[in-house]
């Protein structure tokens, strides 16, 4: 911890922190909204429960069978349910700091199930997306932010992993001990 | 009134130029987006006499606004109807009640949707209120002006909305020609409003008892016929100025930003007596508003040629919008033009065209682009929808029970006007 922080400046230090916090509100407000609907816009327009359902059936590229099969499948119900939870759980591990390496984690597996879901190989814009991709999109990009927030360990820069004991300290203080 | 084609267009064109650049409606919506959702489904509806009106704005309930789980009527037969207009929408039925206090007090409803005979609009309205159900009440809000304030009280009292059914309130249309051209003073000062609404033909329907021994007399009605035309009734209606005219002074308050201070008032039973008639079928009305305005309202059951509209004609220039459906608009351009008289070819309708308006070659420059025409009942969808919105959302509702008295309590003095004879103060 100490050498993480004495290698990066302050500015670097708040920096990642910061990364880290804005994709963390990222997910956790998508998972927030899916297990908040149905719900009504404020403009008054009526948002339906979530359902990932059409993305599912909309998927393509090499796994477009699994996810159509999927999409098609008893277990809908219970893939929407564990999404939205994962989201949220992921997003608030972020933004608090707490199982920062696990929460990176599982938000690299969440994106990268977004990611090949829709594996942008047209070049073009799409119907149903802004921007024109060729294999690199957000969600990739948002997987190499979340690469940068595992490999620094943020959560040990500010978070509440700070709270809790360090592995490297625990190994350290027990080899004392026997000494 | 009636516009050659080449008047329409222009008018058109006009309006929708007029129109252009005109940021109150975006700026609205822009306001509202910086909130986040509220939770919640369709809001639980229930409804409350669908008969022909009631029906119209079942069949306009878009499933994702509401929710309808439940339907109330002393007719059988309009039960039926109702049931058949959810199969047809493919939405699961709703349950049936013939009282609706037992069917306020087995559902659990957000909302009520109601079209009875205006004389229970105000008794229903309020008890739906007092048990905590929000309420669409078709138009006009009450019989008498005791039954506004009766509604108004309850409103207050229970906390929970009060919309009444003036579909033009909803109607983009309106929307943007108050937005755009009269709050945008793009008629100058106007004075004088005409707002008619002529039709050819008896308002008597026809219909049979849903059963030989159907008696509705523990419901006020001594016979079938009292209740399927129960317009024709002072008992249970206000006649022409209800159904009629009270749209349309409800668009002249709210285009004014003012009630009337006093009617005069002409009419009678000139042409369909037989049947013990009782309501007027021929009427004409001078609402006198503050400032020297004034909207002269007839509506007759003799000729169908002017059909219907609302005309606003100011100092720059004349708004009209007509059947809800279609709006013009001509700048005065400074010289008076006389009245014109254009044969026009037409269809099934009438082949000789009299405007007292503004020629084909009135001022304004043509903009490009075809204008899109309103779709009328599109306005009830946004009614019972923005309905919907205001229980669950808070949105504002478009109209309200406040310009909604005005113009009920116009009426009601629109029709005493025609039976003294005289001029009566609102």
């Amino acid at each position: 911890m100490r050498d993480l922080e004495a290698v990066l400046s302050p500015a670097q230090q708040v920096s990642l922190v910061l990364l880290r916090t804005l994709i963390g509100w990222h997910f956790l407000y998508e998972g927030y909204f899916k297990l908040w609907r149905p719900a009504w816009s404020r403009a008054g327009a009526p948002l339906a429960a979530w359902s990932s359902s059409g993305y599912l059936h909309a998927a393509s590229g090499p796994f477009a069978g699994l996810f159509h099969r999927l999409a098609d499948s008893s277990w809908l119900g219970a893939v929407d349910q564990a999404v939205s939870v994962a989201l949220v759980v992921v997003g608030l591990g972020l933004i608090v700091g707490l199982f920062t390496e696990a929460a990176c984690i599982g938000a690299l597996a969440l994106l990268a199930l977004f990611y090949v879901s829709a594996i942008p190989s047209a070049g073009v814009p799409q119907p149903s997306a802004e921007g024109a991709y060729l294999f690199v999109n957000k969600n990739l990009i948002e997987a190499g932010a979340v690469v940068v927030l595992l490999v620094f360990g943020t959560g040990r820069l500010a978070g509440l992993d700070r709270l809790r004991r360090p592995p490297r300290a625990r190994a350290v203080r027990a080899e004392e001990a026997a000494s | 009134m009636n516009l050659t084609p080449e008047q329409q267009e222009l008018g058109r064109r006009n309006f929708l130029k007029a129109l252009a650049g005109t940021p109150a409606l975006a700026a609205l919506a822009a306001g509202a987006a910086f909130k986040g959702p509220v939770k919640g489904g369709p809001v639980k509806v229930g409804f409350i006499a669908p008969g022909s009106q009631g029906r119209v704005l079942l069949e306009q309930t878009d499933p994702a606004y509401a929710q309808v789980v439940a339907f109330c009527d002393i007719n059988p037969a309009s039960l039926a109807k109702a049931d058949e207009i959810l199969a047809k929408k493919g939405q699961p039925p709703a349950r049936h009640y013939v009282e609706w206090k037992d069917m306020l007090e087995k559902e659990s409803l957000e909302a009520v949707v109601m079209a009875p005979p205006l004389w229970m609009h105000a008794d229903i309205a309020s008890g739906c209120l007092e048990a905590g159900k929000h309420v669409l009440c078709e138009k006009m809000m009450a019989w008498d002006e005791a039954g506004c304030q009766r509604m108004l009280e309850a409103k207050r009292k229970s906390g929970r909305l009060l919309e009444i059914g003036y579909q033009r309130n909803y109607n983009p249309m309106y929307q943007a020609a108050y937005e755009g051209i009269v709050r945008a003073g793009q008629l100058g000062d106007v004075y004088h409003a005409r707002i008619v609404w002529h039709r050819n033909g008896t308002w008597r329907r026809q219909g049979q008892p849903p059963s030989p021994d159907y008696d509705p007399s523990k419901w006020g009605y001594p016979d079938f016929d009292h209740l399927l035309n129960w317009r024709l009734f002072w008992k249970y209606s206000k006649g022409l100025y209800a159904e009629l005219a009270s749209h349309q002074v409800n668009i002249v308050n709210w285009f004014f930003g003012a009630e009337p201070q006093a009617v005069l008032s002409s009419g009678g039973v000139y042409r369909f007596p037989e049947g013990g008639r009782e309501v007027y079928d021929h009427v004409y009305t001078l609402f006198e508003y503050p400032h020297g305005r004034t909207a002269v309202f007839t509506s007759i059951e003799s000729n169908a040629y002017d059909h219907y509209y609302e005309a606003f004609y100011g100092t720059k220039a004349t708004l009209i919008l007509r059947g809800e459906t279609e709006a013009y608009l001509f700048d005065e351009g400074g010289a008076a033009r006389p009245t014109t008289v254009d044969v026009t070819p037409k269809g099934a309708g009438p082949a000789l065209e009299a405007s007292e308006s503004r020629s084909a070659e009135a001022a304004g420059a043509a903009r490009p682009g075809a204008p899109e025409r309103i779709e009328r009942v599109a306005a009830y969808r946004l009614e019972v929808s923005g309905f919907c919105a205001a229980v669950r959302t808070g949105k504002p509702l478009a109209g309200g029970p406040e310009r909604a008295v005005g113009s009920a309590k116009a009426c009601i003095r629109a029709n005493e006007a025609v039976e003294k004879k005289t001029r009566l103060t609102v």
